[in-house]
């Protein structure tokens, strides 16, 4: 048969609806919430659960920059009540840019796996987490006019440094995330 | 513009064999057009194409594409596609959710947000269409079959797509009732400006209403064209000859035999 020579593309079953990244988004920065509640500082350093969160979803669902700057305005305004810095208004503009750069960054093309092993949740929570964390501590310096040597020697560091926890944490999150993504019914 | 286009598309099920195979077709916008065919010549897939859920919700393995209003249905999610495709599966069962006849026919509209008082006007008017008026609270499942074929039309109506694909809607319909949903149908082709592609095994009500025909079988698009020009081909050719209804057989059977003296006597 000639229909036989055709190049066929194989397609995904795509049977989600059109809100479940809306569901799925909310659910993930609830989860945020909580663990950013009780999770204890140590040494000054938190994991910013609110950010991994959003990172993880914004992984799953792909939203539009539109979309991903609405994710990261509600992550900011989550944060507000429940943030320990001295300046919690700067999320509002932190968490868009965080949410935005790593919508950004999915729009990449390179590659960002080893072998059959995906690390784009951890890359982009890293890059993300960064931009947001260099966002806020900018803003922070700006408003409350810190000294320039507390901005670099202690501020800086600490970004990095919750940037690879979220890495880390975002990049074993997102498994299970995805199951959750996918499940159907009561089929897991 | 509303037109379809299939352009060397051929289609598979996952894990299964192509169902439709190398399929060019256009359908016209503002047309109405007859999709016919043995049963398993992919009529069904046929539709789910137009819809969009072939491959967007079933996945599978796809070849060429399908054109709807000038977008690719790869390149659109199938509920942006179903504002434009409305679609009434020949499970219609499948499709109904609602516990009232009223209920239902507002889902679509709630689900878009439209406000209460235009929902119920829209129902009362889309009901008053198909043939439901004052069913309003019965109960679904206290429904004929008929009564909730035409239910599922009228769940397509509200949402007022500009395409409305129907697969096999008169199977569940006695025959004064088949009529009557080719005449709407027809109406709304004509009046309303609607794109509507039916899939009929029975064309004899459906055929004074429509002016494109096609002709599946076994996966290919064996015909495609007018009906007048296309009945006769369908006869000589023997192509599907069974579902060519029994007066239009006559007639031509007649012109046939007219055409034979007037050679015999020349």
């Amino acid at each position: 048969m000639e229909s036989n020579k055709q190049e066929m593309v194989t397609y995904s079953p795509n049977q989600g609806g059109n809100n479940r990244w809306l569901t799925v988004t909310t659910l993930l920065l609830a989860v945020g919430a909580i663990l950013k509640l009780v999770t204890p500082s140590v040494g000054g350093i938190t994991p910013n659960w609110m950010i991994a969160m959003y990172c993880i979803a914004i992984n799953l669902t792909r939203p539009t920059f539109g979309q991903a700057a609405g994710i990261g305005l509600v992550a900011g305004a989550v944060q507000i009540p429940l943030s320990k810095s001295a300046f919690p208004y700067g999320n509002l503009l932190s968490e868009p840019v965080g949410a935005i750069a790593c919508a950004l960054l999915l729009q990449a093309t390179m590659k960002m796996n080893i072998g059959a092993f995906n690390l784009r949740p951890a890359i982009t929570t890293f890059l993300s987490t960064v931009a947001s964390g260099m966002t806020f501590i900018t803003v922070m310096k700006l408003v409350l006019s810190l000294p320039l040597s507390v901005y670099l020697y202690a501020m800086m560091p600490v970004v990095f440094a919750v940037a690879v926890i979220n890495m880390v944490l975002a990049q074993l999150l997102y498994f299970p995330a995805q199951k959750l993504f996918a499940a159907r019914g009561n089929k897991a | 513009m509303n037109s379809i286009i299939f352009d060397n598309m051929s289609y598979a099920y996952p894990g299964g064999d192509a169902v439709l195979k190398n399929i060019n077709a256009i359908i016209p916008p503002d047309s109405f057009t007859i999709l016919t065919g043995p049963e398993g010549a992919g009529k069904t897939t046929f539709c789910l194409a137009i819809a969009g859920a072939v491959p967007g919700y079933f996945g599978g393995r796809m070849a060429g594409s399908v054109t709807v209003g000038g977008v690719k249905t790869t390149d659109i999610k199938v509920a942006d596609l179903a504002e434009r495709v409305g679609i009434v599966l020949a499970d219609y069962d499948s499709q109904l959710l609602a516990l009232t006849v009223a209920e239902e026919v507002a889902f679509g509209l709630e689900n878009r947000g439209a406000a209460p008082e235009t929902i119920a006007a829209k129902i009362r008017e889309v009901l008053a269409l198909v043939g439901l008026s004052g069913n309003e609270h019965a109960e679904v499942a206290g429904l004929s079959g008929g009564q909730r074929q035409r239910l599922a039309i009228a769940g397509m109506l509200v949402a007022d797509p500009d395409i409305l694909v129907l697969d096999e809607p008169a199977s569940a319909l006695d025959p004064e009732g088949t009529a009557e949903l080719y005449r709407l149908l027809g109406e709304l082709n004509r009046k309303y400006g609607k794109t509507v592609i039916v899939v009929e095994h029975c064309l004899r009500h459906v055929l004074p209403y429509a002016n494109n025909l096609l002709v599946l079988q076994q996966g290919c698009l064996q015909l495609a064209g007018h009906p007048e020009d296309l009945l006769p081909r369908m006869l000589k050719e023997a192509v599907y000859a069974e579902a060519v209804p029994a007066e239009v057989k006559t007639i031509y059977a007649a012109a046939a035999g007219v055409r034979k003296e007037e050679t015999r006597s020349a």
